[in-house]
């Protein structure tokens, strides 16, 4: 598991690097939808670390879970743009809660490992 | 773990790298969220200036058109002056010319050479000949390279003839432009100047020339008491 969060790490870091060195810039008026798209990413990432804290971790649902989620917030929030509804509204309050439960969940699982080694140790 | 799972761990870790990355350089690009509004009202304003300055590029074309127009105009008119100045100039005998013409040379003859002094060519044969020529048509008319404008006078100063203010003597070499077959014959007639200068010993010597040159008056040109009207 270790070595997926170091590769994990890997990956992020190269991502980050071309993302910087790239020389293209999106326009303003897709900002939002790749905002969601990222939040939704963003989510489905925290979901992959929680799961495998949890030990019930599926490389087929952490992948397709990723790309749909990023995918259909996107979409989401285009159709409502069309439609004159703030639907990326709906994305980022859903994201963001259950992003928020993640790592609220990913905290507790951390705490507990430590209390287990610390009662292991004494 | 396997490796597949490895994989897509890179692969979508590289992806929320590159989507928060991206989306963090368009947003500090901006300096912060534009409102919508504020977005319309700047395209808005944006269009507006843009037709501004088209419709100012099309006022910038006309006027340019007009400056060029305008100039054209000016060089004409520069064109038309000169070639009024160059006609003047002509007339008033300030440029050298050429053409066909005759060629007169006067110089006593030798039978009269001999009485030394007894007989001199005249101012009055030399005004006659150029009033003959004149006469017959001639546009230009010269003598020993002094041109004949409307000022210069044929004047006997002692045994030599003043013309332009300067002295000439003999022998006189009176160049004009015109018809050379009018010319020569006005000179020619029977009982004209030829007969009677030669009568009274002056050898004339009329020659046809294709290229007459006359040279243009080069003295001052005063006006002191005359002006315009």
């Amino acid at each position: 598991m270790w070595l997926g969060f170091l590769l994990g790490m890997l990956g992020m870091t190269v991502g980050i690097f071309i993302g910087l060195n790239m020389p293209l810039v999106l326009p303003q008026a897709y900002a939002k939808f790749l905002s969601v798209a990222a939040l939704a990413a963003l989510d489905s990432v925290f979901g992959g670390i929680r799961a495998a804290m949890e030990d019930h971790f599926d490389n087929s649902i952490f992948l397709s879970g990723f790309f749909s989620n990023a995918l259909l917030a996107a979409g989401l929030a285009y159709t409502g743009e069309r439609l004159g509804i703030d639907l990326y509204l709906a994305a980022v309050v859903a994201f963001g809660v259950r992003l928020f439960q993640n790592l609220a969940i990913i905290r507790r699982h951390i705490l507990k490992k430590s209390y287990h080694k610390k009662e292991n140790t004494h | 773990m396997n490796r597949p799972v490895y994989i897509s761990v890179i692969i979508v870790t590289f992806l929320l790298g590159l989507m928060i990355t991206f989306q963090f350089r368009t947003n500090s690009n901006t300096t912060g969220i534009v409102p919508t509004e504020r977005y319309q009202a700047l395209t808005i304003e944006k269009k507006n200036v843009e037709t501004d300055i088209a419709d100012l590029e099309e006022e910038v074309a006309d006027l340019t058109a007009k400056i060029d127009e305008s100039r054209k105009g000016r060089t004409e008119a520069a064109v038309v002056l000169e070639g009024e100045l160059d006609k003047i100039m002509l007339y008033a005998g300030l440029t050298p010319l050429v053409g066909p013409g005759v060629e007169v040379l006067l110089e006593k003859s030798s039978e009269s050479l001999g009485s030394a002094g007894f007989y001199n060519i005249r101012d009055e044969d030399l005004l006659k000949v150029i009033n003959d020529l004149l006469g017959a048509g001639a546009e230009a008319v010269s003598i020993n390279d002094q041109r004949i404008i409307t000022t210069s006078e044929v004047r006997q100063a002692g045994n030599h003839i003043n013309i332009n203010l300067t002295k000439l003597s003999p022998p006189y070499l009176i160049k004009a432009i015109g018809n050379p077959d009018t010319l020569k014959s006005s000179l020619e007639i029977k009982g004209g100047l030829a007969e009677y200068l030669a009568a009274s010993g002056t050898a004339v010597n009329i020659r046809q020339s294709g290229n007459i040159q006359v040279p243009a008056y080069s003295g001052p040109l005063r006006f002191d008491y005359a002006k315009h009207v």
